[in-house]
């Protein structure tokens, strides 16, 4: 009897049906999503990769990624009507990548930002650009080289470029909407735009070149008003940024000397960012600490002389304090955008005067008074200690 | 499914049974049946079951007393044997003037041909003739005694006087010698038949350690163990199970060390065995196991002699049977089939080092198909985003599910499994050609299966050949295609209700009384020195704290230390 019960109860298992159950193969992975604006809704435009040209052994020379694009008044309407162009189910939890065209971070990015959030298959850590002066269409059209699926190329340049070069930003979209609902601190977005010729972008070819026509490129920093975009910084601002927020792991600082160049790579950095209260006026303090060897030299500098390197070491901390006052100088003219926390460091120094900082900030932020130290030491010179530039002039 | 009764119930009836069987050995005695030959065997299991088995035999074998004349008892034998041609006897006259009637029964092909002429014959016939002995003034007692006292240079000998005996002893290869007027027979140690000898184990290699293994033959097995345990504790108790093969099953264990209600409940376990054949110890496991509803075993078997002595040395019993090299050990938890005996050869470090790695091959020869259909299937967005590509272009073209394709795979090789150890040895190696080339590329390169799981079936079969113990690598062979169906329904949640269900199961599970998860649960902090890791020797100094009570200290060592 038991047995029977037993029995009968096994179809219950097996005829449960397996509902969200999907083979590999009926999956079209998305792995770039790109967001334009039109008069009345979105242009989105998605790219699926083509899993057997990418591994294993049956390629047929197609291309590795497929663009679909399509028109819808919401961001859901316009991917589930894409489903007329795509032979199976759109997969989006793999995607690396949103890239917002310029025209709409200038509108505004906060709606979109809603369906990016709510959809439970979305994993949270793609990385967010603004595509520079052109649309996310165009800039998801390109082939590139080294990396066969394009939106991998970003998402491996943003992590790669911010640590050795400092000058972007890799932004997830819990970081980015954080900052946007927060008052004391404003996004940034890291800019990307196809260099090149954008015609052949698009062409298998492209990327068989050994220089290709064009590719991808990231640009600089693009500075957010909540959620729209106000402007662009150029490099040494976008450093200066990557300073204050303590986000430079290493990069290349270039000082004068004698007419010539050093260049030092920066090994390690550490910002401290402290807000003051003084007599109702709010005030930041940022003490940066500077580690880096020496990277290359063009002048016919002493090395070994230890002044020589002490003075080296004041250059150096020169030109990281000039990059942060020239970005700081910027924001606070130019955008009026606290993008870098100033006003989260006040709330945590005085919380009581920050509510009534709070509903100015951006008035305060303007006239903030921003006091900069820097410590940098130079802690070795490579593998040689003086230049033979000397012999090469004489 | 099997019906629970209670414990106390279960006592009771067990009470009850015995009282039946005592009510019964007292019946027998009673109806004079001959307890004077039972003395003579040297120990009490054997006793009891003698008795008991009697009792199951037919009357009229179990009455039959050797007649005192010389010619009957042949043709009784003759006849009851049907005059099978294996079956020798020799009648002389011995004695000066060959006043003795004698015969000698034996059975060709069980006995040393070589020893019962130079001991037997030669002594009752030439040597008897030159002797002093006065014939005519002795009765055919008094020459019973004299030649059984001082005639016959033979190990072992018994005085048997019921036919049964008589049959059993013939039959298992010793020498009978009758004596007219005599009601007593004398069964003669002459045990010798064609042996496999002792080689190397087949199914339990080492790299580290004894090579012998056990053979066919229990007494070459029983003195393998001695052999390893010279010490007067070590008992073994053998008696006959099998009503036609009357197989001789013996049990060894340490007195002292070894659970004396172990002991009991294994000897009662074994009386109430009932069966006409016993021809492999598998008989005896399925007899004896706690639980019959489970895939895992809960009896140990093993071909090592070392293996057993070290089991034997813990506290636990082995139960050897003649005809087979597989030595039962009992109780056996959990932990005993995933150690090797060479754990213990090794040095410590490597010894854990090796644990830890099998004990991940456990793990993956069980779930590695399942994992694989569950992610692949349900879980996608697990996976790190360059490793689902590259499955993804794998998948591309195969025209199954991922389940049907791992079931597939997985069948085909268990049939390859089997076939290759079915298959006569001269042909074996194209099994391996032919299921490397079917399975491995054909089948990949036709776009029938992809390659990830040609790569996961040979992980999953790689893994369980890490098993050190064949039983336990079957329970987790079957278990792995009831994963594999819960994965295909339910996925990763699938996988781990199974677990759970598992575990549970796992828990419910005793051999011989001893919780079949122990040390890990119920967790035991001691016996965690011999568990997942092994601390060396010298650290090891106490039993494992389930199996024995009495005798728990293995000795006072300390670390090794340099001279000062």
């Amino acid at each position: 009897m038991k047995m029977l019960k037993i029995f009968l109860m096994l179809p219950l298992i097996c005829l449960s049906g397996c509902w969200s159950s999907i083979e590999l193969n009926d999956l079209a992975i998305v792995t770039a999503l790109g967001i334009d604006k039109t008069e009345d809704g979105y242009l989105v435009t998605i790219q699926v990769l083509n899993s057997s040209e990418l591994a294993g052994d049956a390629r047929s020379g197609r291309t590795e990624v497929v663009t679909f694009t399509k028109k819808g008044e919401t961001i859901y309407e316009a991917v589930r009507s894409l489903s007329t162009d795509i032979p199976k189910r759109i997969y989006v939890s793999h995607l690396r990548e949103v890239i917002f065209g310029e025209e709409m971070a200038r509108a505004g990015i906060g709606k979109t930002l809603d369906v990016l959030s709510r959809q439970k298959e979305l994993r949270s850590d793609f990385y967010m650009t603004v595509a520079k002066g052109s649309t996310a269409y165009d800039t998801l059209n390109v082939q590139t080289a080294l990396e066969k699926i394009p939106a991998n190329k970003i998402f491996d340049a943003l992590e790669n470029s911010e640590k050795r070069w400092a000058a972007t930003r890799t932004v997830t979209l819990d970081e980015f909407v954080n900052s946007i609902v927060s008052k004391g601190r404003e996004p940034i977005l890291t800019g990307i735009y196809v260099y090149g010729d954008i015609e052949s972008g698009g062409e298998v070819l492209n990327a068989q070149n050994i220089s290709p026509k064009s590719g991808l490129r990231l640009d600089y920093l693009g500075v957010f008003k909540k959620d729209k975009l106000v402007g662009w910084l150029n490099k040494n601002d976008s450093k200066g940024v990557s300073y204050i927020t303590d986000h430079v792991k290493s990069t290349a600082v270039t000082i004068p000397c004698e007419g010539e160049k050093i260049t030092i790579n920066t090994v390690g950095t550490k910002t401290k960012i402290k807000g003051i209260m003084k007599k109702g006026e709010p005030k930041i303090k940022i003490n940066v600490n500077s580690e880096g060897s020496i990277g290359e030299v063009e002048c016919k500098f002493d090395l070994s002389k230890p002044e020589n390197i002490e003075e080296l070491n004041k250059r150096y901390a020169k030109d990281i304090k000039d990059k942060i006052t020239g970005a700081v100088k910027k924001l606070q003219n130019e955008y009026q955008s606290d993008i870098f926390g100033f006003g989260e460091e006040i709330h945590r120094t005085d919380p009581k005067a920050w509510k009534r900082l709070e509903e100015n900030w951006d008035q305060e932020f303007e006239d903030l008074e921003v006091d900069v130290t820097v410590d940098a030491r130079i802690r070795n010179s490579g593998t040689m200690l003086e230049s033979f530039q000397k012999e090469i002039e004489e | 499914m099997k019906s629970r009764v209670p414990i106390p119930l279960r006592k009771l009836i067990k009470d009850k049974q015995s009282i039946k069987a005592e009510k019964q050995r007292a019946d027998l005695n009673q109806s004079g049946s001959p307890s004077s030959s039972e003395t003579l065997t040297n120990d009490q299991s054997q006793n009891s079951s003698q008795s008991q088995k009697r009792h199951q035999a037919s009357p009229n074998d179990r009455t039959k007393l050797i007649f005192s004349d010389l010619h009957l008892n042949i043709d009784h034998i003759k006849k009851t044997l049907g005059n099978s041609s294996d079956i020798v006897t020799r009648d002389f006259c011995a004695g000066k003037n060959g006043e003795i009637k004698m015969a000698i029964i034996y059975t060709e092909g069980l006995t040393d041909s070589a020893s019962i002429q130079d001991f037997i014959l030669d002594t009752l016939m030439v040597e008897m003739r030159n002797s002093a002995f006065d014939g005519k003034v002795l009765n055919s007692f008094e020459w019973f005694q004299l030649i059984k006292s001082r005639t016959l240079p033979v190990g072992a000998i018994m005085e048997i006087t019921d036919f049964q005996k008589l049959f059993h002893h013939l039959l298992s290869g010793d020498t009978m010698l009758l004596m007219d007027g005599s009601p007593t027979a004398i069964a003669l140690s002459s045990r010798d038949w064609a042996d496999r000898g002792v080689q190397e184990p087949s199914s339990q290699t080492v790299v580290r350690g004894p090579k012998d293994g056990f053979t066919e033959t229990l007494r070459t097995n029983t003195a393998l163990i001695r052999r390893r345990i010279k010490n007067p504790n070590l008992w073994l108790e053998t008696k006959q199970i099998g009503e036609k093969t009357q197989t001789d099953v013996a049990i060894m264990y340490l007195k002292g060390v070894a659970n004396d209600k172990t002991i009991t409940e294994l000897q009662s376990r074994l009386n109430r065995i009932n069966v006409d054949a016993i021809l492999e110890s598998g008989y005896i496991e399925e007899f004896i196991q706690d639980e019959v509803y489970t895939p895992f075993p809960t009896v140990y078997n093993t071909e090592r002699p070392d293996a057993v002595a070290a089991a034997i040395l813990e506290g636990r019993i082995a139960i050897l049977v003649d005809g087979t090299p597989f030595i039962l050990v009992v109780p056996a938890l959990m932990v005993h089939f995933l150690q090797s005996s060479e754990d213990y050869y090794q040095r410590a470090d490597i010894a854990t080092l090796i644990r830890l790695l099998r004990y991940l091959s456990f793990f993956l020869a069980l779930f590695t198909p399942s994992l694989y259909v569950a992610v692949s299937t349900f879980h996608q967005e697990m996976l790190p985003t360059p490793l689902l590509i590259s499955l993804a272009s794998q998948r591309e073209g195969v025209p199954f599910p991922a389940f049907v394709e791992a079931v597939l795979m997985e069948l085909v090789f268990e049939i390859l499994r089997e076939a290759g150890v079915r298959m006569p040895r001269a042909i074996g190696s194209s099994i391996s050609i032919v299921g490397a080339l079917v399975i491995g590329q054909a089948a990949v390169e036709a776009g029938f299966v992809s390659a990830t799981m040609v790569i996961i079936v040979s992980l999953t079969a790689i893994c369980s050949f890490v098993f050190p113990s064949n039983s336990m690598a079957i329970a987790f062979r079957m278990l792995r295609f009831l994963f594999m169906i819960l994965a295909a329904t339910f996925g990763l949640y699938g996988i781990i209700l199974g677990l759970i269900v598992m575990v549970l199961h796992l828990n419910s599970l005793r051999s011989f009384g001893l919780p079949y998860l122990a040390p890990n649960a119920p967790f035991i902090l001691q016996d965690q020195k011999d568990n997942i890791i092994r601390m060396p020797h010298w650290a090891l100094l106490k039993r494992p704290r389930l199996i024995n009570k009495k005798d728990t200290v293995r000795g006072d060592a300390s670390s090794p230390k340099p001279p000062e």
